[in-house]
């Protein structure tokens, strides 16, 4: 979960000191690269239902 | 970032190492520092053959009319260079200054695999020698645009052969160079060199060489679908054989808009460190940019179709690649505020390599916005392949990744050289550079707006003002890259001796761990980063 925050953050580019600082402790890269992969396809799967919504 | 023992790399020569002088010395050299230094050299190289291209083009343009050069020549010449300055100059510079910095900066002995490297290097020439020769055979060089779309491309003659010979060989060594680059960053960085701590060139570079392995080979294919479409009576791109040429669009674009982030990474990664540099100030957000980096990353990967609104997809599909091309704008936004923030009541000095870097946010931020508003899809159907594209791109490449190229040259000719490059000579360069720049191509916003095509030789009246203006700023700007060149031999040959940190606010281990210029072999001992 923690690793999902992470990366919903970096989708932005943004990461708060204190946050980053407990993510540098407590992910791992590995944790982090499969959030990230996940995170993008369910990032494609928004924007597909959203244009889906406006295409109806 | 601090780092403790020891205070100097204690190899200041190498007269231990006997290796080879004068051309076997470069032929077979595994030094990281000579690579690089190859690299450097070789792209410098090809800039000038694909800016002397560029000239030509511009000299045509000057005047509607056909003036000198035919249109199947001109054809050729906006081909070869875009793939020569794609391929020939803006990637190999970057890996240059890779094998430069990368093992400095994380204090590392040299690359993880040094004959890899040599190799990776040398198979650039000749596949540079197969693009430029292409020129000489019958019927002339591949004529088709970068992208290499068939039907054109299946077409023409032996030339199209040797381009896609040129691609391989060169996809080849990129695909090589990101394995060393990777393993180099994972596994030979110094004690207590944590990633999070990796200067950001190196992060950004990471992340490129990820970006180079996983789109490469995708060009491989296309341009091997090509070669049997060609001679071995396949048809994947031929209507007439049941094939699509829509298909070779998709496959090149998914490759192609990635490596516009191959392009671009790692000028994000070189502001980075010259930007606190002169700001004095240590980078604002650095865990933000890792971040912003990484997700530019995976978003470029589903953009693609933003190349192709014209080509006829479902209305579903241009909305997706609309939507999910106007996202990935937040994060490369979120970089460009990052930099303005170190930038923030810092003690900032304006030294040449500073001056390229503020252009290059300035700049490339222009080149940002006009991709957006190409990005909308409507708007794209309009001035779709017009000039607005054309200026679109310069903006990006030229004033965003060239212009941080020569911000990274100015920055480390002396740890390269050991001397000082003359800074009135490099100001000079940088105000010439900018305004010849956008003298160049901004009017071709206009242009575009108006309605002129891009990849044509000869245009309507209403035209002839702008692309007055273009012509005259782009030899502008061509000719004042001689002083770049002239700059680089004077600093190279001058007295003028570099301190082993003359830039107050630099702070990775390159500044200050090893003199200028930096030794043959530099941190057999690793340093011992805290």
């Amino acid at each position: 979960m923690e690793a999902f925050k992470a990366v919903f953050w970096s989708f932005f580019g943004v990461r708060k000191k204190s946050e980053y600082d407990k993510d540098a402790k407590s992910l791992t890269p590995q944790a982090v690269i499969a959030a990230g992969l996940v995170s993008a396809l369910v990032f494609v799967l928004a924007i597909f239902g959203i244009v889906k919504l406006v295409t109806r | 970032m601090s780092a403790a023992s020891p205070a100097h790399d204690t190899h200041h020569d190498d007269h231990a190492h006997a290796h080879p002088t004068g051309l076997k010395r470069w032929l077979f050299t595994t030094n990281h520092k000579d690579i690089g230094t190859l690299y450097l050299w070789f792209a410098l190289a090809m800039f000038f053959t694909g800016g002397v291209m560029a000239l030509l083009i511009r000299a045509e343009l000057f005047q509607p009319g056909l003036q000198f050069v035919n249109p199947e020549f001109f054809n050729s010449l906006t081909t070869v260079h875009g793939l020569v300055m794609v391929f020939g100059a803006i990637m190999p510079a970057w890996v240059g200054f890779a094998n430069w910095l990368i093992p400095m900066q994380i204090g590392a002995a040299d690359m993880a695999f040094p004959r890899m490297n040599n190799w990776s290097f040398w198979l650039v020439v000749p596949a540079a020698i197969l693009l430029v020769a292409s020129f000489f055979v019958p019927g002339g060089a591949a004529a088709s645009g970068w992208t290499l779309y068939p039907p054109l491309i299946i077409q023409q003659g032996i030339s199209i052969d040797m381009t896609i010979l040129a691609v391989h060989i060169l996809g080849a060594s990129s695909i090589m160079g990101s394995i060393n680059i990777i393993t180099t960053i994972l596994n030979l960085r110094a004690p207590g060199m944590t990633l999070m701590k990796m200067p950001l060139f190196v992060w950004t570079w990471l992340i490129t060489a990820y970006l180079l392995i996983a789109v490469m080979p995708v060009l491989a294919g296309a341009v091997t679908m090509l070669l049997t479409d060609r001679h071995f009576g396949t048809s994947f791109f031929n209507a007439a054989g049941g094939g699509d040429p829509t298909m070779f669009m998709h496959i090149f674009w998914f490759f192609g808009h990635p490596e516009v982030y191959i392009m671009i990474l790692p000028a994000f990664g070189v502001v980075s460190a010259i930007i606190p540099a002169f700001a004095r100030k240590p980078l604002f957000g650095y865990a933000s940019m890792v971040y912003a980096t990484a997700s530019i990353a995976i978003l470029s990967f589903i953009v693609w179709g933003h190349h192709m609104f014209t080509v006829g997809m479902p209305a579903a599909g241009n909305l997706f690649f609309m939507y999910a091309t106007m996202l990935i704008a937040v994060p490369t936004g979120v970089k460009v505020f990052n930099w303005i923030a170190t930038m923030w009541q810092g003690s900032m000095t304006f030294e040449t390599p500073m001056l390229f870097s503020i252009g290059f946010i300035c700049l490339f931020t222009i080149g940002g916005f006009s991709g957006l508003v190409l990005a909308v899809t409507p708007v794209d159907i309009t001035i779709h392949n017009t000039y607005y594209v054309v200026a679109h791109f310069h903006y990006v490449l030229v004033s965003g990744a060239l212009f941080s190229l020569f911000a990274g040259a100015y920055f480390w000719l002396p740890k390269f050289t050991g001397k000082m490059y003359n800074e009135s000579l490099g100001k000079l360069h940088f105000w010439l550079s900018v305004i010849g720049f956008n003298i160049a191509f901004f009017p071709q916003h206009f242009l575009g707006l108006a309605g002129m095509p891009r990849r044509i030789p000869d245009y309507a009246l209403q035209f002839a003002e702008w692309n007055m203006w273009s012509s005259i700023g782009a030899f502008i700007f061509g000719f004042s890259q001689l002083l770049f060149l002239y700059n680089v031999i004077e600093c190279i040959r001058s007295s003028r001796k570099a301190a082993d940190n003359p830039w107050e606010g630099a702070d990775t281990l390159e500044w200050t761990h090893l003199p200028s210029p930096a030794p043959y072999h530099s941190f057999e001992t690793a340093p011992v980063v805290k």
